[in-house]
């Protein structure tokens, strides 16, 4: 048995592709028209619960395997794509921070679509949801598992898609959609990090895989700019200033949704990305007093709009902020290890307290106790903490305005002139007042009808002017030398000479 | 002399808990009247009103009727005969090609009805030709509708709402997120550790001190208000006067203009308002809805003073407005035709991108070149509507293109003048007739039943249960287990109201009818030589809920305990939340068991006559008063059973901010379990056994009063004072407690049927298995169907019901007609009864009937606010209401009552009741009377008066419940029982 187990872990890439199996599946059948009803409810929650449940048990099967194996370090699976020294591989890094969390993730996974299976029974987006849960599963087991930064990427933007759709699972609600939109964009810009980290990498260390990126010796600058993209992608995912405005306004989905995703897994994962880098960040205390300094700063920011917050789900959002910028300034403190155990007791009692969020007013009887005496009169801190340092609404009139503004400028330039350069379809005028049937539009439009009628001028001039016209002259002219040409070819001592003549050619 | 503002004011705020909804907050959530504030009108001219006022849904859409009718639930002749009810003039007139004008209606209500040949549109189209309207050029189009509009201002449409139509930018949105932070902080009952450092002084004074610090205003590009804000008055009167007088000048507006302002947020303004109504209800921060209104004018005519600027360039009062658009009919064209959506997509597009660029703040032109196409489609769209009803009229009656040609155009004229319906007057026929199918089918089985049935000559036991329509199916499951068994039904609290404090309650609650205020206090005593136990029972008692306490609100906000509280209860936590999602009853039997175990169980005992030092209890005389009366009206007055058991209800759900929705709605949402034990002890106390002695109602020495509480959640029961049963009755006792218990077994059978996650056909031990674990699943937002089924209630002796399988839809109310020849005991029945009934089944329709306003949607995605409400996501308007999971499959019916009392009797007592005869005279409840003597039905019609009923008495029969519900999970109509007859 224990001789078994020794390649287990080889199979870790199914703890990923598992739920998106699951997701493809159920999505299949949604478009099939086969998951109608009661009994497609039942059979599509079986099938994601089994993906979960088989992720969970292959994760607990290669964390025993540990005990008398080791840790199985890097296991690559296969190769994506591969161009000279480039490789994208599918690979997965099992050690003592993914194991755990990994493990940890599964099980809160399984429980939360149990859970989901029965709370949105006859829902009307029942499938919608099933699919968009299994593919987070599958994306955030890519992320804690993945052995290189290409796979982590994939998964990071497989969960930021999940999130935006379940964020807008009540897609009639205007409020839903605005903030889905809101939390996408303000987490695409911890991508655009992401991504340029993943660039200089590949350009600098020539690898994705992160044995080879942590051990890499880079300059200290060039670390640094490396280090940057990716702390700023896991602010951005972990909510930490200035990002926190989005996890607050992404609250709109389902109860079991909201405790998964911000309550106890998905906020974790930029917190997981820095543990994951920790040789890299030894090298830049910089770096590391940075983090310090937005991890106490999101705390203090996190505390003091939790202490106004009335509604539960709000609530419990800036606690669990809280509790992550804790984990952020451990790690600047270089106390990695207590943020992994933090970010894994306190995923694990958020889950729970989510999930009740419903059930607060039995679960409490008094008032929660005031904040301190000097604070408590202070109407402008107050206003500042309710309207959440107007972050949201900064980073919409920072943000978002200047872009409206560009757009509406391009789209004006694109109408006034573009567009009539271009030419629309039936937009057409016509350009000769002779000829009504040539009608266009924009710039290729009047080349083309110009070019239309010139060769109508042509066609008129050389053909169609009836007989006696100078083509017909022409053609005639050149049939009395083509039969006379024919004549002579058919005479054998031509055909002769023109077989010799080929022969001649081609040796 | 003109009444001073103030009072006006005040007369206004009266007057808007008319409209607004009346919903407490949620942890006391009572069924009530959607629409109380209307009841003062007959049902359809309220539902009309409603709908005008509200835009809500009033019926269930007319195509779900058209499935009901599909599916045999409505058949063409109870069409028919609610058309008569309706009293449509001519009914059986000729009005075209041998067609009567029922005909002609029938035909139309059945389009729609799926199904069917259709004649070609472009006939209808043609054989129309006048009937549309005529062309008019479309500047006078567009005058006449933009003065209509305008017209409606504080009648129909707020500002905002007219501004909505004009620019598709809804002010609310804005509203709403800055008001909703305001409000709730406010009206906080014990969710946020800080409120508004001004809030003591009320929510105007509070607002405006944060308001004036508020950078928001400058983010939104409202610099001003800031300055605006710190100079206002500290008074929320002459604000709200003042920017009333800005946005109307004409006063006899204003009224109906606050009216449509709060009923533009109604849940949060409908709270506000309760607590105006309720300070006692409240946590410190005074609430006055004047407030409230002030901040919500003052930002109606910034907002919208600040879009009309950004519509129209200038910043233009409301008569501008009208001249404005007056002067150019080729915008508002534009834009009304933009709004309705009647444009096909080019069109569309150009005007859309005009309408949203006038927004940006840019000169736009084109509206001249646009507004002439978009007329045609504004009028064509009237046209079409006419036609495509022709051609739908026309399948029904199969009435085909030849046939309707040779009519001609004036016959086809007079056919569609004779089909016209309005949408609302199509809802009340399908109503009725809904209503009218299932009538049918409870008279058939109430004729059916007549002489069938008499009461147990010896009964073994008789139980009293609550009327609730819960209940019918575990008193028939007793009665079929146990014929010897006699069961009552009556309102919940057992006619005991009072304040009930039990030794872990905090503080006292209120036990009876929300309308009732008690005046005596009863509290749970610890029995004798157990004072010591108590003491610590309280003690650990109290030292595991801070714990609890600590734990949940110090993960949430303490800076330093909070993370090491949550590493300590992460293990715990994912434990627990394993073992509730693998084995949820295990694991809150255990947990429950282990909470019993660490506080200790301490013996308690329950004396009536003792209340608090505030309150107090019961005296003797009382007692015996309560009791005769009690048992007066169940008819329970001689020949005593050796056990008379009184057993309350009540509910328990985790994880379910609308827990007390399927509480005892005679309870006030809660349980009703103490009203039954006090009952009991009064009854079983000797002294009030003479005063009853003495009032002619002798209860043998035989015979013990036992009390206990039904779960209708997860179907177990909760016995009180066991130790108290005399010796000579414990084997009697033994035998009633395994009945019951069979029965709650067999009673979740009936249950699961409705439920589809419960196992098909399962054994009453599995059904019973299955209901527990529903119950204690954390993520299981159906734990019980609640009402769901309710549809009607039988006021009367159990033999007019009893061996009549009634499908858990009818509330049952024991009364005894014999003993009450003057109707004195079924007038104050009624009373007490008619309301609580009305105000469930009344709820449950228009929950159902449109659950978007009226119910609060769905659950999976209700955010807990304030303590106090439920909100979708984390900013919405509060919900009230019920959750579409409760009522997912309620057939909306107004509540059949039916009493077994002579019809002049109960004319009587309608006539000297005006709360009756609001009810019944209004058609809010459906009257019908049995006659006691003869069994003949009829029922009352507030038009027609009594109308006797006939009909053929033959309904199927089967040996026991089981036999007719298994296998089925769709609604059942009434059968015969042959079993469970003494």
């Amino acid at each position: 048995m224990i001789e078994e187990l020794r390649d287990v872990a080889d199979w870790v890439w199914l703890v990923p592709a598992l739920p998106l199996l699951a997701a493809l599946t159920t999505g299949a059948r949604v478009l099939l028209g086969r998951a109608a009803g009661d009994a497609g409810e039942r059979l599509t929650a079986r099938l994601t619960e089994l993906a979960a449940l088989t992720a969970l048990l292959l994760l607990v099967l290669i964390d025993l395997a540990v005990i008398w194996h080791g840790w199985p370090g890097q296991k690559i699976v296969g190769t994506w794509f591969a161009a000279a020294h480039w490789q994208g591989r599918i690979s997965f890094l099992l050690d003592a921070l993914s194991l755990p969390v990994a493990t940890l993730t599964a099980l809160i996974g399984w429980l939360v679509v149990r859970f989901s299976a029965t709370y949105l029974h006859r829902e009307s987006g029942f499938q919608r949801y099933f699919i968009v849960l299994a593919m987070f599963l599958g994306g955030i087991q890519a992320v804690l598992l993945s052995g290189n930064g290409l796979l982590l990427f994939l998964g990071w933007e497989m969960c930021g898609i999940a999130s935006f759709l379940l964020i807008a699972h009540a897609w009639q609600r205007p409020v839903a959609t605005g903030n889905a939109l809101f939390a996408f964009v303000t987490n695409r810009a911890g991508d655009a990090g992401l991504l340029f980290s993943l660039g200089l990498a590949a350009y600098w260390v020539g690898s994705f895989e992160w044995p080879a990126l942590l051990a890499a010796s880079l300059p200290l600058v060039d670390l640094r700019v490396l280090v940057l993209g990716f702390a700023v992608a896991a602010l951005a995912k972990s909510a930490q200033l200035p990002f926190t405005p989005w996890i607050a306004r992404a609250l709109e989905g389902p109860t079991p949704s909201s405790a998964i995703f911000y309550g106890s897994v998905m906020v974790h994962a930029g917190v997981f990305l820095l543990l994951r880098l920790e040789p890299l960040l030894f090298h830049l205390p910089d770096v590391l007093a940075g983090l310090l300094l937005i991890g106490t700063l999101t705390a203090v920011y996190a505390w003091l709009c939790g202490l106004v917050q009335t509604d539960v789900k709000s609530a419990l959002i800036y606690a669990t902020v809280f509790q992550v910028s804790l984990m952020l300034v451990a790690i600047g403190l270089g106390w990695t290890t207590l943020a992994t155990i933090h970010l894994c007791l306190h995923a694990a009692w958020r889950s729970w307290q989510f999930l009740l969020a419903p059930s607060w007013l039995q679960l409490t009887r008094d008032r929660p106790a005031p904040p301190p005496a000097w604070l408590v009169g202070r109407q402008a801190i107050y206003t500042a903490a309710l309207q959440r340092l107007w972050l949201d609404k900064l980073g919409v009139t920072l943000l978002a305005g200047p872009t409206t503004a560009i757009a509406r400028d391009v789209r004006a330039l694109e109408e006034s002139f573009i567009d009539r350069a271009i030419g629309e379809p039936g937009k057409g005028r016509s350009i000769d007042p002779e000829r009504p049937l040539v009608c266009a539009d924009g710039l290729p439009g009047r080349l083309l009808a110009a070019l239309s009628l010139l060769l109508q001028r042509i066609e008129n001039r050389l053909l169609l002017r009836g007989r006696g016209g100078a083509a017909e002259r022409m053609l005639r002219e050149a049939g009395r030398w083509l039969q006379t040409l024919e004549a002579l070819l058919e005479q054998p001592r031509y055909l002769m000479m023109a077989v010799m003549a080929t022969f001649v050619v081609i040796l | 002399m003109e009444p001073s503002i103030e009072q006006r004011l005040h007369h206004w705020i009266e007057h808007l808990a008319h409209v607004l909804p009346a919903q407490a907050p949620i942890r006391d959530f009572v069924h009530h009247n959607t629409l109380h504030g209307f009841q003062h009108l007959p049902f359809a001219d309220a539902l009309a009103a409603a709908q005008a006022l509200t835009g809500a849904q009033v019926y269930w859409p007319a195509q779900r009727f058209g499935a009901e009718y599909a599916a045999g639930r409505i058949d063409r002749d109870d069409l028919s005969a609610a058309l008569d009810d309706q009293g449509v003039d001519g009914l059986d007139d000729e009005v075209v090609g041998g067609l009567s004008r029922r005909q002609i209606l029938l035909a139309e209500l059945l389009t729609d009805v799926p199904g069917g040949a259709v004649p070609a549109l472009a006939v209808c189209r043609r054989l129309l030709g006048d009937a549309a309207p005529v062309d008019e050029a479309w500047p006078e189009l567009a005058r006449r509708r933009w003065d209509a509009l305008h017209a409606g201002i504080g009648r129909q449409y707020s500002l905002r709402a007219l501004l909505l139509r004009l620019s598709g930018e809804d002010v609310l949105e804005s509203v709403r997120s800055i008001l909703q932070r305001h409000l709730a902080a406010h009206l906080d009952l014990g969710m946020a550790a800080w409120s508004n450092p001004a809030g003591g002084r009320g929510f105007f004074a509070a607002w405006k001190a944060s308001a004036a610090l508020d950078l928001s205003w400058e983010l939104d590009e409202l610099p001003g208000i800031r300055d605006e804000i710190q100079h206002l008055p500290d008074e929320p009167l002459p604000l709200l006067v003042d920017e009333l007088r800005a946005l109307l000048p004409d006063e006899s507006l204003w009224p109906g203009y606050l009216e449509r302002l709060a009923l533009e947020l109604p849940g949060w303004s409908g709270m506000f308002l309760w607590r105006d109504q309720h300070p006692a209800g409240g946590a410190g921060h005074p609430v006055s809805m004047a407030d409230y209104l002030a901040v919500r004018v003052f930002l109606e005519r910034q907002l919208c003073g600040e879009l009309i600027r950004r519509l129209t360039g200038a910043p233009l009062g409301l008569e501008e407005l009208h001249a404005y658009y007056h002067a150019c009919p080729a915008e508002f064209l534009v834009r009304e035709a933009w709004h309705l959506a009647v444009l096909p997509e080019d069109l569309l597009a150009t005007a859309s991108a005009l309408c949203e660029q006038t927004l940006d703040g840019r000169e736009v032109r084109g509206w001249e070149a646009l507004a002439p196409r978009v007329a045609v489609f504004l009028q064509a769209d009237e046209s079409t509507r006419w036609a495509a009803g022709l051609q739908k009229l026309a399948g029904q009656l199969a009435l085909d293109e030849a046939r309707l040609n040779e009519l001609g155009r004036d016959a086809v004229n007079r056919l569609l003048d004779a089909a016209r319906l309005s949408p609302l007057q199509r809802g009340q026929i399908w109503l009725a007739a809904y209503e009218g199918h299932y009538r049918e089918s409870l008279f058939v089985a109430l004729a059916a039943n007549v002489g069938r049935q008499a009461a147990p000559a010896a009964p073994s036991a008789q139980v009293v249960m609550c009327m609730d329509d819960r209940e019918e199916g575990t008193r028939r499951h007793l009665e079929e287990l146990a014929p010897d068994i006699e069961t009552f039904g009556a309102a919940g609290f057992f006619g005991v109201p009072m304040y009930w404090q039990g030794v872990d309650d905090p503080a006292p609650q209120a036990l009876c009818p929300v309308v009732v205020t008690p005046d005596r206090l009863v509290s749970e005593q610890v029995a004798a030589g157990s004072e010591s136990l108590l003491a610590r029972h309280a003690q650990r008692r109290e030292i595991r809920l801070q714990w609890r306490e600590r734990l949940y609100q110090g993960s949430r906000r303490a800076p330093l305990a909070g993370p090491l509280l949550t590493a300590a209860a992460a293990l715990p936590g994912l434990l627990a939340l394993t073992a509730s999602s693998l084995a949820p009853a295990w694991a809150s039997l255990a947990g429950k068991r282990w909470r019993t175990q660490f506080d200790g169980r301490v013996p308690t005992v329950v004396d009536p006559g003792v209340g608090d030092g505030n309150m107090p209890g019961f005296s003797d005389d009382e007692q015996v008063e309560r009791v005769a009366a009690f048992l007066r009206t169940i008819g329970l007055s001689a020949s005593f059973a050796p056990l008379v058991l009184i057993l309350g209800h009540g509910s328990g759900s985790r994880n379910n901010p609308h827990l007390s929705a399927y509480d005892c709605g005679a309870c006030s949402g809660r349980h009703g379990g103490p009203n039954a034990r006090v009952l009991a002890a009064m009854a079983n106390r000797p002294a009030v056994r003479a005063g009853l002695a003495a009032r002619g109602i002798v209860i043998p020495d035989t015979c013990h009063f036992l009390a206990a509480e039904h779960h209708t959640g997860d179907d177990s029961i909760e016995w009180y004072d066991l130790e108290q049963v005399p010796a000579a009755l414990q084997s009697p006792c033994d035998t009633l407690l395994k009945q019951l218990a069979e029965a709650c077994r067999r009673h979740a059978v009936e249950r699961c049927r409705r439920l589809a996650s419960a196992p098909s056909r399962p054994s009453p031990w599995q059904a019973r298995r299955h209901v527990a674990g529903r119950v204690a699943d954390l993520a299981q937002a159906r734990p019980e169907l609640g009402h769901a089924t309710n549809a009607a209630a039988f006021i009367g002796r159990r033999t007019m019901s009893r061996g009549l399988f009634l499908d858990r839809r009818v509330f049952l109310i024991s009364y005894d007609p014999g003993s009450d020849r003057d109707g004195d005991i079924v007038e104050r029945i009624l009373l007490a009864a008619g309301p609580v009934g009305a105000g469930i089944a009344l709820e449950y329709y228009f929950s159902t009937v449109d659950n978007e306003r009226f119910g609060c949607g769905s659950k999976v995605t209700h955010n807990l606010t304030g303590l106090f409400g439920v909100m979708e996501g984390a900013d919405s308007d509060l919900r009230t209401g019920l959750p579409w999971q409760m009522v997912e499959i309620h057939e909306p019916m107004r509540l059949l009552v039916v009493v077994e009392q002579a019809p002049a009797v109960l004319s009587a007592i309608l006539a000297r009741q005006p709360a009756l005869q609001e009810l019944v005279g209004n058609a809010w409840i459906q009257l019908a009377a049995q006659d006691p003597a003869t069994g003949s039905l009829s029922r009352y019609c507030p038009r027609r008066g009594w109308l006797p009923w006939s009909g053929r008495a033959v309904l199927p029969q089967v040996a026991r419940s089981h036999d007719w519900f298994a296998g089925e999970s769709g609604p059942l109509p009434p059968a015969l029982l042959l079993g469970g007859v003494a």
